[in-house]
């Protein structure tokens, strides 16, 4: 016992429970873990993949029942939720039609929907618990200018009571304690670094401590039933475990125990019915490369089953791909940028929040990444492969996230991008010109030929424009039916989900190159024909733990 | 008149600070400096008391003063005999929540910060001991009891805060246009960040008349030459003249400053740079500002 974790005087709680196994509540496609379990362990609330709408499973294997619906043809979907202390109603996150986040709440038995927050400021919301007795909600704000809130939105209306201001990296859990006079939340253990802690705040906001002594990257707390124990996640050296910790009077009372064994990506999801309920990340995707004449091998990695998106350079020496860093994460995925140069890895860290895809430059010097950064800029970003220095390029305060699709022209004097899925615009790097080269609905993938005369504009998920950069020459329609990514190399390639194909430019019939279980849409080919994409799809369970 | 602190036996729990709506309920203080209802009183006496100075003519408020929303309105602060001082004397409301103090930041805390005017020779030209001594109180308790009271000091509760709180009919068209301005193409909340409007990190935008090392006179960095901390721009509008040194006096010129890309040098921070903001887009960021005045 590490009598340095003692409060003053306190009692020593029992010891942490032994390591347990684990039951399997839920799982199959449709399964989210975005939600909480109903106090008395019966429902799962969870938003539906498929129609966007609020619903509870019912873990005694009912019906689902969808208690908030999308309305027909809207774009609107539910995100997290959290059921009451009584069970009788939910609070939920929804994407309105505006695009940004409202806090919203309805009966656990559907009925009329209460809309508690919304300002188009506050982009996005995420309610994490009820306080006792159910008059305010501890929810997540993550405001415009990039900061995130812990705060009370009153039940009844009123203005939101922000307690603790954080910066861009939120908290990925909260909680209140069972007597009402504690919040539990996770953050940065200190600015700049990776590892998170937790952090106990009191509700009146004039007490904050940090809960020493707690494995590496603890995450996800929540108080146990009986308010005498956090529950969280931590990764001590390996896979993620749950651990608990005695807290009393805001004082960690215990050394931290582990209550499971490792398994893998964990996040919890909340107590109900004396069960602590956790969500498990599966898949593991890896970079693989085809050969001209679609054999596949898969590229060793030392961060084997963390890589996605990969991205020849132009010389085809060295391979650049995104990689997950961390343990679960919604929306702000750790990811770092590798190199791999023969065999050899080296990782680039740009000074960047969020990475999405890669291009890099014609001289190899630099990658073009699209993603957004600290500072609430979204776009493309030019990053440095020596020294990772990053720089914004197409980026702004109001810009998509996930930045946009784009490739460099032959030359390195231009970048082509799609802006809104609906704009083809050239980029002149020199004096930061811009040219909208087409508009038209459903553009979202983009491919230029190794001259550098032709760029392939994807046109919904039906076909590909060619379009000129030279000449007087038309642009060409070549029908793809179910197209999801391009590449060009010796030869320009389509894919079509699991299926890489090659498509002749003279209108003749498409070739199916191969064929990857589990394939995702992101490939790049190298000048030698050799074409690398990512396979590895994520699924979700459920489980519980029985808890004191 | 001598001070003494009278203590009244508070709750362990209450707050002598009554936080305005759009800041954070949390607000650090050290523990060896708990916040008390007496010590802030006591601070505020102290705050207004001219015997700190070594003459008798300069309070913390002849500089800080309530009328000008805790500053006062003259470009550079004049201390002690007249005397001149290179600097602005910056707003002091919410400085509870500061992560560092004074323009360049060279006082880590609070307590570390208050007791500084009176030493230095431009503007009170005494020593802590001697105005303890000349307030008979400690030394300790002058330093707390003046922290404590900068803790009191909030702004917050302006209509701003009020449209975040989800009142959104309290700005006018104009005044959301320049909001969105702040957050979006303008950039302006790269460094006017949160609930105080401020990353309180240290830029230099290339503004100021005078030659002043800013930072880098505590860091001893070239990259920080010229620069200071970003100001909160809470009540900014009705606190003029702006920036470190008072050299501009209407936020005209400051919008434009900015919307020209500051003012070119070796060490601007690269978050500055032209905006090219048509004259409406001005006016409504101008606008917005005026949006941040508390609530009296």
């Amino acid at each position: 016992m590490n009598k340095a974790l003692l409060g003053g005087g306190l009692a020593v709680l029992a010891r942490a429970e032994e390591p347990q196994k684990p039951h399997l509540e839920w799982t199959g496609a449709a399964v989210s873990l975005l939600g909480s379990p109903s106090p008395d362990g019966r429902w799962l609330s969870f938003m539906d993949p498929a129609t966007g709408a609020l619903s509870l499973h019912d873990l005694k294997g009912g019906p689902d029942r969808v208690i908030a619906e999308r309305p027909p043809q809207s774009r609107e979907f539910a995100y997290f939720s959290t059921f009451d202390r009584s069970g009788d109603a939910v609070a939920y996150a929804w994407s309105n039609a505006s695009g940004f986040y409202e806090l919203r709440m309805v009966g656990s038995a559907g009925g009329a929907v209460r809309i508690l927050f919304k300002n188009e400021q506050v982009g996005f919301v995420q309610p994490c618990a009820f306080t006792p007795g159910n008059k305010q909600i501890l929810t997540l704000l993550f405001r415009r200018d990039n900061t995130s809130q812990i705060a009370l939105v009153p039940v009844d209306g009123g203005a939101p009571r922000v307690l603790r201001s954080l910066n861009w990296v939120y908290p990925k859990r909260m909680d209140v304690s069972p007597d009402g006079r504690w919040l539990v939340y996770d953050n940065l253990t200190e600015e700049g670094s990776a590892d998170r802690g937790l952090f106990l705040l009191s509700m009146d906001g004039a007490k904050e401590r940090r809960i020493s002594g707690l494995p590496r990257n603890s995450l996800f707390p929540l108080w146990s039933a009986d308010g005498r124990a956090v529950y969280f996640t931590g990764d001590d050296g390996g896979a993620q475990r749950i651990y608990r910790v005695g807290v009393v009077d805001g004082v960690a009372a215990q050394e931290p125990g582990a209550v499971s064994e490792p398994m893998g990506r964990l996040l919890l999801m909340g107590m109900g019915g004396g069960r602590l309920f956790f969500g498990v990340r599966t898949g593991a995707p890896d970079i693989f490369i085809a050969s001209l004449h679609g054999e596949v091998k898969r590229v060793n990695s030392q961060w084997s089953g963390r890589n996605t998106v990969p991205a020849f350079s132009a010389d085809g020496r060295a391979l650049a791909y995104l990689s997950r860093r961390g343990a679960e994460n919604f929306g702000q995925q750790a990811r770092s940028i590798v190199v791999n140069v023969d065999g050899k890895e080296r990782e680039i860290d740009p000074k960047m929040a969020h990475v999405e895809r890669l291009a890099w430059s014609p001289d190899g010097g630099h990658l073009l990444v699209a993603g957004s950064d600290g500072k609430g800029r979204s776009g493309l970003f030019l990053v440095r492969v020596s020294d990772g220095a990053t720089t914004p390029l197409v980026a702004a305060h109001d810009g998509p996230f996930r930045g946009y699709e784009a490739v460099w022209s032959v030359d390195g004097k231009r970048i082509y991008l799609i802006r809104g899925d609906s704009e083809l615009v050239e980029y002149t790097l020199a004096g930061t010109q811009e040219k909208v080269l087409l508009k038209a609905a459903g553009l979202r993938r983009l491919a230029i030929s190794p001259d550098g005369a032709t760029l392939a504009v994807s046109m919904g998920d039906v076909a590909i424009r060619l379009t000129p950069l030279q000449g007087d020459a038309p642009a060409r329609i070549v029908s793809f039916p179910g197209l999801t990514d391009l590449a060009w190399g010796r030869q320009l390639l389509a894919g079509r989900r699991a299926e890489i194909w090659t498509v002749p430019l003279d209108g003749a019939a498409a070739t199916r190159l191969l064929s990857h279980p589990e394939r995702q849409p992101g490939m790049s080919t190298a000048p030698d024909g050799r074409t690398a994409f990512y396979g590895g799809v994520e699924r979700n369970a459920v489980f519980s733990l029985r808890v004191p | 008149m001598r001070y003494m602190l009278v203590v009244l036996g508070l709750a362990a729990h209450a707050q002598p600070v009554v936080i305005p709506l759009g800041l954070d309920a949390y607000m650090p203080v050290p523990e060896s400096n708990p916040l008390t209802a007496e010590k802030i009183a006591l601070g505020k006496k102290i705050f207004f008391d001219k015997r700190v100075s070594a003459d008798g003519t300069i309070a913390c408020a002849t500089c800080h003063q309530p009328a000008y929303g805790f500053t006062d309105n003259v470009p550079r602060a004049v201390g002690i005999r007249g005397q001149v001082g290179p600097r602005r004397s910056p707003r002091i409301t919410n400085r509870g929540y500061g992560r560092s103090f004074f323009w360049d930041g060279r006082a880590a805390t609070l307590e570390d910060q208050v007791t500084q005017p009176i030493s230095n020779p431009l503007e009170m030209d005494s020593t802590p001991a001697d105005a303890a001594r000349r307030l008979g109180i400690s030394q300790a308790l002058l330093r707390d009891a003046l922290a404590s009271y900068v803790r009191s000091l909030t702004s917050g509760n302006s209509r701003y805060d009020r449209y975040l709180a989800g009142d959104s009919g309290v700005l006018r068209a104009e005044e959301k246009l320049g909001l969105k301005l702040f957050t979006g193409k303008a950039g302006c909340s790269s460094c006017h960040v949160g609930p105080n409007l401020t990353d309180e990190k240290f830029h230099n935008t290339g503004a100021g008349k005078l030659p002043d090392e800013g930072r880098a006179a505590v860091t001893g960095r070239v990259a920080d030459r010229g620069a200071f901390k970003t100001p909160s721009l809470r009540d900014v509008a009705h606190t003029p003249p702006f920036l470190h040194d008072g050299s501009m006096t209407t936020l005209d010129e400051v919008i434009r400053f900015y919307d020209e890309g500051g003012r070119p040098n070796a060490q601007l921070d690269p978050e500055i740079r032209k905006l090219h903001l048509s004259d409406a887009e001005k006016a409504a960021l101008k606008a917005f500002l005026f949006t941040l005045e508390a609530d009296k």
